[in-house]
């Protein structure tokens, strides 16, 4: 635990997934309340095909045109959704999954197709898959912190704007709000927190960091705000302790444990948390039941 | 422009809404067809048709939430854009997930917004407004209730308490009493004739046809194209619901006041 | 799912070639027929196919199938390669699961087209077998160009037999070949003794490197593990940082075929504790330099990396400041 403060990589490491962990955690807040927890899988899958054009286009293994491709792939991949969703019977999670799909083949088609060049191991490509955490640099730290700030910050900025989206879009036409810009800002501000944290995560389980924290949120409070920050606290708390757990074994992949962490709290919230807890209902029966056999009783 | 007294007279003879050769239509199947229709200021007016008659979507047409095929809607003489401020919509309950972690408070609040405008957060004169709204519709006391927590009836009031913080001269209503209980449609229906009574012109989308004489003072029935649209006792008659259900009427009673569907 | 598909188009493929094509059950084409026209030889690893190179000369129409640059470790065969491996008349690759994620492939091809591991003649005993790959042993034998020699000679057999017409050209390829295998293995060594023992540190991106560590005395230490397929925790770069500081290492190592990114993270941390160490070179671990090049040859990727490694470990350590 000491060792957070006194050593440096796994302080980059542990400050990176924090970061990581808060920007999913506020944007995620929002997607599961539009119920549309598939989108950050949808998105970060979509991102892999991305990445690996802007290797072939640019040649560069540097992070920048690798994320930024991923970005605008991620993106790319929204538009198709909302596209196949207007235009086709498909319903929105239909969409999702198909973008998913067709992102991600096209994605490791390119890699695999592009493993034959000989430039391509340095750029890591690979390792997008699954997140290679420890090879955060100071530089990348810094990178998503003013990434993550500027999402943060639009989110503050048009906090009734999005409250309204995610509740009554249609009234918010009403009122002459253009719902359908405010959805795209959103949308893009999701791409921006999954693409901070593909590096860490990777593409296939940065879904999980979008989903988890805000579905454990919700389940300790009614009010949208303490959710928000709830959420924010969870994501960091499981940065944190994915950072930790890696650092105490050899071998032990930071990108995975900081999963697994967002996954025993969302465990822990679906069942402890007061009120809408499992354990909490099933006691709260039990007293009834009891209650009313005691009143039954003459 | 003109003068005051000729402008007051000039809004006096313009109608709250006018709809003018009205075609909605999704991918060739008409929903709403030819509609003409011409609401005087100060009614409290119901839309009756079958199901699928389109009466959702005239609304959401005069809201320009659907696309129009053809045709257009007025508001006080001008189209729906320069108008927003002075259109209030209530939408069907059913249309949000009332799961979501807000207050009642907090719902009617957003009724704000649009006077807000972007960015810009609510205050204590919004907080304010918002509460008063509440007291009209008699849910002060559930300001700070989860809105999951409220009763259909209760959840109805909120809608409604939120368009009255838009200080509207035209409030379109989607089936507002639908699944609510006996007292809250009480409480809805005298609402709605205050509001009437103080200028408001109140369009309201309603399945009951056993209500419509005893609440409404206009009706307009509906099915895919205009059927009859005017004074209750004028146009609420045998053969206009007739020809709007159709086939669908399984028996009518002959008295004036009670008509009934099946 | 994909690899399943892939498996059924080599079957595939596989019976229809060898449908076609002058096999006999179970062995090579006949040797009367293959002495008339160049043999088709496809090879894994850059290294490997060089040797073939040497041995086979204008005898062979040679296809490398992993390129200067490329990870075997994690290289997966494409449908072309999969279709030049069918049509092959032998294939030659390292084992000792170096192409790991071909593993599949070689196996379906078993029954028709001849494969060779060139390590396995190696004495098991001189295989290192490092605890954590749990029984496999390490396969980057190359870097101890003994073993490597072993490889010729396995390699040479195995043309011969496939075409015993030209044993002659084969052997006498081979003689020249391991002639100057002996050479450069001498030049490793004295290179490797102008390094004074306790400086004797080879600090890399994988390892890779533990063969030559042991046939010319170097200490050896890797971030990620045997394969670059896994990845590295937190602890492993910090303490690998813990270790160079304490041991004043001027020089740290790329390799070519792993991003330089994580000797970057190696280096900041190691910063971090008030040591400053030097990127000492890009050297050659799992593949090859450019073809064309001298690195793009097996004995010129031995002779940059030795000289490299070298002139890193022997620049004075800079402690504190640049």
């Amino acid at each position: 635990m000491f060792d957070l403060f006194t050593d440096y990589t796994l302080r980059t490491v542990a400050m990176g997934a924090a970061i990581l962990g808060i920007v999913s955690g506020v944007l995620g807040s929002f997607t599961v309340l539009r119920q549309q927890s598939l989108l950050g899988d949808a998105i970060s899958h979509a991102a892999l095909p991305g990445i690996v054009l802007a290797f072939l286009l640019t040649g560069s293994s540097e992070p920048l045109p690798l994320v930024l491709g991923a970005g605008i792939a991620g993106w790319i991949g929204t538009l198709c959704v909302r596209a196949i969703v207007r235009n086709t019977r498909i319903k929105n999670d239909g969409a999702l999954g198909l973008v998913l799909s067709v992102f991600f083949g096209i994605g490791l088609m390119l890699l695999t197709y592009t493993q034959a060049r000989p430039d391509a191991s340095q750029a890591g490509l690979d390792k997008f898959l699954f997140g290679q955490a420890a090879a955060l640099l100071q530089d990348d730290v810094v990178t998503m912190a003013v990434l993550g700030g500027i999402a943060i910050v639009a989110v503050t900025l048009f906090w009734k704007e999005f409250k309204l989206l995610s509740f009554d879009s249609e009234f918010g036409r009403s009122l002459g709000f253009r719902m359908g810009a405010v959805d795209i800002l959103l949308t893009t501000l999701v791409v921006i927190a999954i693409v901070i944290g593909l590096r860490t995560v990777g593409v296939v389980l940065m879904s999980a960091m979008v989903v988890a924290p805000g579905a454990a949120a919700r389940q300790w409070t009614d009010r949208l705000g303490v959710m928000v920050c709830l959420s924010a606290m969870f994501g960091a708390l499981a940065g944190l302790t994915g950072a930790l757990l890696s650092s105490t074994g050899a071998r032990l992949p930071t990108g995975p444990m900081v999963v697994l962490s967002a996954s025993v709290i969302v465990l822990l919230s679906l069942l402890f948390a007061p009120r809408r807890g499992l354990v909490w209902e099933r006691l709260r029966s039990h007293r009834r039941t009891a209650l009313r056999t005691e009143g039954a009783r003459p | 422009m003109a003068r005051a007294p000729a402008r007051r007279e000039a809004m006096e003879k313009t109608s709250a809404v006018e709809v003018m050769d009205l075609t909605v239509a999704y991918s060739d199947k008409p929903v709403l067809w030819d509609v003409d229709l011409s609401v005087p200021q100060g009614v409290l007016m119901a839309v009756v048709g079958p199901n699928g008659a389109g009466k959702t979507t005239l609304i959401k047409a005069m809201l320009d939430l659907v696309p129009i095929s053809a045709g257009r809607v007025l508001i006080a003489g001008r189209p729906y854009d320069e108008q927003r401020r002075k259109v209030a919509y209530v939408p069907q309950r059913g249309s949000v997930d009332w799961d979501f972690p807000t207050t009642a408070l907090d719902v009617v609040m957003m009724g704000r917004y649009g006077a807000l405008g972007w960015i810009k957060r609510p205050g204590a004169r919004e907080k304010q407004a918002s509460m008063e709204a509440l007291e009209k519709v008699g849910m002060a006391a559930f300001a700070h209730r989860q809105i999951s927590q409220l009763s259909g009836g209760q959840q109805q009031r909120v809608f409604l308490a939120r368009s009255l913080v838009q200080d509207a001269d035209v409030y379109l209503m989607d089936e507002p009493f639908q699944g609510v209980d006996a007292t809250t449609e009480r409480a809805i229906v005298t609402l709605l004739q205050e509001l009437r009574a103080s200028g408001s012109t109140v369009i309201v989308v309603h399945h009951d046809l056993q209500t419509v004489a005893e609440y409404f003072d206009w009706v307009t029935l509906l099915n895919v194209r205009r059927i009859a649209s005017g004074p209750t006792a004028e146009v609420f008659t045998e053969p206009n619901l007739r020809a709007a259900y159709g086939g669908r009427m399984a028996w009518l009673q002959t008295s004036e006041q009670e008509p009934v569907a099946d | 799912m994909g690899s399943l598909i892939r498996l059924a188009a080599a079957a595939l493929l596989c019976a229809g070639v060898t449908a076609c094509g002058p096999v006999q059950a179970g062995g090579g084409p006949d040797p009367q027929e293959i002495a008339g026209r160049k043999i088709n030889v496809v090879a894994t690893i850059g290294q490997v196919a060089d040797v073939v190179d040497n041995i086979a000369g204008d005898r062979a129409e040679l296809e490398g199938l992993m390129g200067p640059g490329i990870d075997p470790h994690l290289y997966r065969a494409s449908e072309g390669d999969v279709v030049s491996l069918a049509e092959a008349d032998i294939v030659f690759y390292n084992g000792l699961h170096l192409e790991a994620k071909m593993a599949d492939v070689f196996e379906k091809m078993r029954g028709s087209v001849t494969t060779v591991a060139v390590t396995s003649e190696i004495d098991r005993n001189e295989l290192l077998a490092p605890p954590e790959f749990e029984g496999a042993y390490d396969p980057h034998v190359w870097f101890d160009v003994s073993k490597w020699m072993s490889v010729t000679e396995v390699i040479r057999d195995a043309l011969v037999e496939l075409d015993p017409e030209h044993a002659a050209v084969y052997e006498d390829n081979a003689d020249a070949y391991l002639a100057e295998l002996e050479e450069l293995d001498s030049y490793v060594e004295e290179q490797a003794l102008r390094v004074p023992e306790d400086q004797r540190v080879v600090i890399t991106a994988h390892d890779a490197f533990n063969y030559f560590g042991d046939a010319y005395d170097f200490e050896v230490r890797g971030l990620q593990g045997i394969s670059t397929a896994t990845e590295t925790g937190t602890a492993d770069l910090s303490s690998l940082a813990d270790f160079i500081v304490e041991r004043e290492i001027p020089s740290i190592f790329v390799e070519t075929s792993v991003p330089q990114r994580f000797i970057e993270a190696l280096r900041e941390a190691v910063a971090a504790r008030g040591f400053d160490v030097n990127i000492g070179g890009s050297i050659y671990s799992d593949a090859m330099g450019d073809a064309g090049t001298p690195e793009g040859t097996y004995i010129g990727m031995v002779r940059h990396n030795i000289d490299t490694i070298v002139a890193g470990l022997l620049e004075q350590p800079t402690g504190g400041e640049s």
